[in-house]
């Protein structure tokens, strides 16, 4: 199996992941830290926020996000003039987004759409039409001289996010090259599912940002057996580090063959500066 | 009646309340618990849950194949692909299962009839009777593979199947497709929120959902302490709607690092979620 993604056309930029699988364990301070600490010592650096359903490093950032540019996506619109009533878009679509009655115009029902085109592909007078919406919207921000930040976030009620988190990591690759960054840090969603593949496809490596908690373990055992089908190095950064049971995590390492290479140790302080949006202040921890 | 526990931002608490107010639930009335988060299902670890009576594999989606020996190197497949899930190898057309979402498209634009769609099995449905009691209806979804939403549609019909007076729905992460597919339906929602900048945010981003659905909700503050006044300008955003305060403890980690759920331990939040539970059962109690 040959499995690309789209590193071909990011080129030499170097791709770098934070996930996790659970939600709360600190990709999003990991990533944000990562970056800043990096761009400190003169490296170029680019952030993406690849978390479009409830992207967040903006605010931990402490920046106002400017105007963004919408990402459009097709979907069916039914032109009832030359709709025979066939049914077979109908029959055509897996989402169950289109209802249809023998001898009535089907009717479509934009929040199940995927927007995939079976429907439009499908019919023989051509009654479908495609409609441009948009699904979600790009941000750019320059941090700091060596800290850019882009920003995906989908639009409330669209249902597949994975074509949103292509389209930002597109113009991330883009904006890399014409700037010239030195790495690119995707900051993906919790969990494993489509808009979390997305946001990997062609990275160079992933840091798996957990807890020690069962919790913590169990969820990143289920990211690293999705970075191991991917073909994805990885290695684990431990947040909380001394708050819970670190033994957990150490078995899920071992049995995966990863190292937990960072260790950040629960402070009140790292809480503070979280919740202030004034995470630049900790940059010293890594 | 459906109450669905969700919070848009991940790590908020969301199964540790749903666990919570299964349990609490389940002293007067019969329930029934179902994990939605099939990206990464906790339910159970909150319930003391590390095995289950019943684990199904399921199959809820499907994949395009390109059979090589028919196909002509047209790449009719390749531009009307909207997942970007086909490929270019040699003359040829490989699909990326990664990347596929089954919807047949190009099965439909192949003049060779060089492609077939195949059901998948992409995860698990696990069902366990709990000591509390009442069962735990839970889901997997196969790392790599895609429907995670229709996984959850599965669950919900199992645990409807199951007697009960009230179920509790616990959601992922997130406000994309598995959100929307436990949203659907539900009687009541209980955004479970913290008190930072992206706490707030994502809770106005999983509000847009609730609110789409026109489906009735309260707001739990978790970890209400860690920013007072993050806290008390959410709490006055939330107005009525707002439904108590958990304080941050580290009892409550201990709790699942020992695997007991948090209302059977002796944190200072047992109290607090108590009082929570009794303004929602108030509130309802017309649709019991």
């Amino acid at each position: 199996m040959r499995l690309k993604g789209i590193r071909g056309e990011g080129g030499a930029v170097r791709l770098v992941a934070s996930t996790g699988g659970k939600g709360g364990t600190g990709k999003s301070t990991f990533a944000v830290l990562y970056a800043l600490s990096l761009s400190k010592k003169g490296r170029k650096v680019l952030l993406c926020d690849c978390d479009v359903e409830c992207p967040n490093d903006h605010l931990l950032l402490g920046v106002k996000l400017q105007k963004g540019k919408f990402i459009y996506r097709d979907f069916p619109r039914l032109n009832a003039e030359k709709c025979v009533r066939c049914g077979l878009c109908s029959k055509a679509c897996k989402e169950n987004a289109i209802f249809w009655v023998k001898g009535k115009p089907p009717m479509i029902f934009d929040e199940l759409c995927s927007g995939c085109g079976a429907c439009w592909t499908v019919c023989p007078q051509k009654a479908i039409e495609r409609e441009k919406k948009p699904v979600g919207e790009i941000f750019e921000t320059r941090v700091d001289r060596n800290l850019w930040l882009i920003t995906g976030m989908s639009k409330p009620g669209i249902s597949e996010t994975g074509p949103v988190v292509r389209d930002v990591k597109k113009r991330a690759l883009e904006l890399a090259e014409d700037v010239g960054v030195d790495i690119l840090i995707v900051d993906t969603a919790p969990g494993t599912h489509c808009n979390v593949i997305q946001a990997l496809l062609g990275c160079d490596k992933a840091y798996v940002v957990t807890e020690p908690t069962p919790l913590g373990a169990h969820d990143a055992s289920l990211i690293l057996e999705l970075l191991k089908i991917m073909g994805i190095s990885s290695e684990i950064v431990l947040n909380k580090a001394d708050v819970g049971k670190e033994s957990v995590i150490e078995e899920i390492a071992e049995s995966y063959g990863v190292r937990i290479t960072v260790k950040i140790p629960y402070s009140e302080e790292l809480v503070r500066a979280y919740s202030e949006g004034r995470l630049g202040r900790m940059v010293n921890l890594l | 009646m459906k109450i669905v526990v969700a919070s848009g931002k991940g790590g908020t608490g969301k199964s540790m309340f749903a666990s919570s107010l299964s349990l609490l639930f389940s002293e007067e009335k019969r329930v029934v618990a179902c994990d939605c988060d099939v990206d990464a299902p906790n339910l159970g670890l909150w319930l003391g849950v590390t095995s289950y009576d019943i684990v199904e594999p399921i199959s809820t989606s499907e994949k395009a194949e390109i059979d090589d020996g028919k196909c002509t190197g047209c790449g009719r497949c390749f531009e009307n692909c909207s997942f970007g899930a086909i490929e270019k190898a040699d003359s040829k057309f490989i699909v990326n299962p990664l990347l596929c979402e089954g919807c047949g498209v190009c099965r439909i634009v192949c003049p060779a009839e060089a492609v077939k769609i195949k059901p998948v099995a992409n995860g698990e449905i696990r069902i366990k009777e709990t000591v509390w009691g009442f069962p735990l209806v839970s889901g997997q979804l196969k790392p790599g593979e895609t429907g995670s939403g229709k996984i959850v549609q599965e669950l919900k019909k199992r645990a409807e199947r199951m007697a009960h007076d009230v179920m509790i729905l616990d959601a992922a992460a997130g406000i994309g497709c598995p959100v929307i597919s436990s949203v659907t339906g539900c009687d009541y929602a209980v955004l479970v929120a913290e008190p930072t900048p992206s706490g707030f945010s994502d809770l106005e981003r999983i509000l847009r959902i609730v609110n789409h659905f026109g489906i009735p909700y309260g707001i739990v503050l978790n970890k209400w302490d860690i920013n007072p006044d993050v806290s008390r300008k959410m709490m006055e955003w939330s107005g009525e709607k707002f439904l108590g305060k958990i304080s941050y403890d580290r009892e409550v980690i201990n709790s699942i690092v020992n695997l007991k759920p948090v209302i059977m331990s002796e944190s200072k939040v047992k109290g607090e979620i108590e009082d929570i539970f009794s303004r929602i059962r108030e509130l309802v109690s017309t649709m019991l």
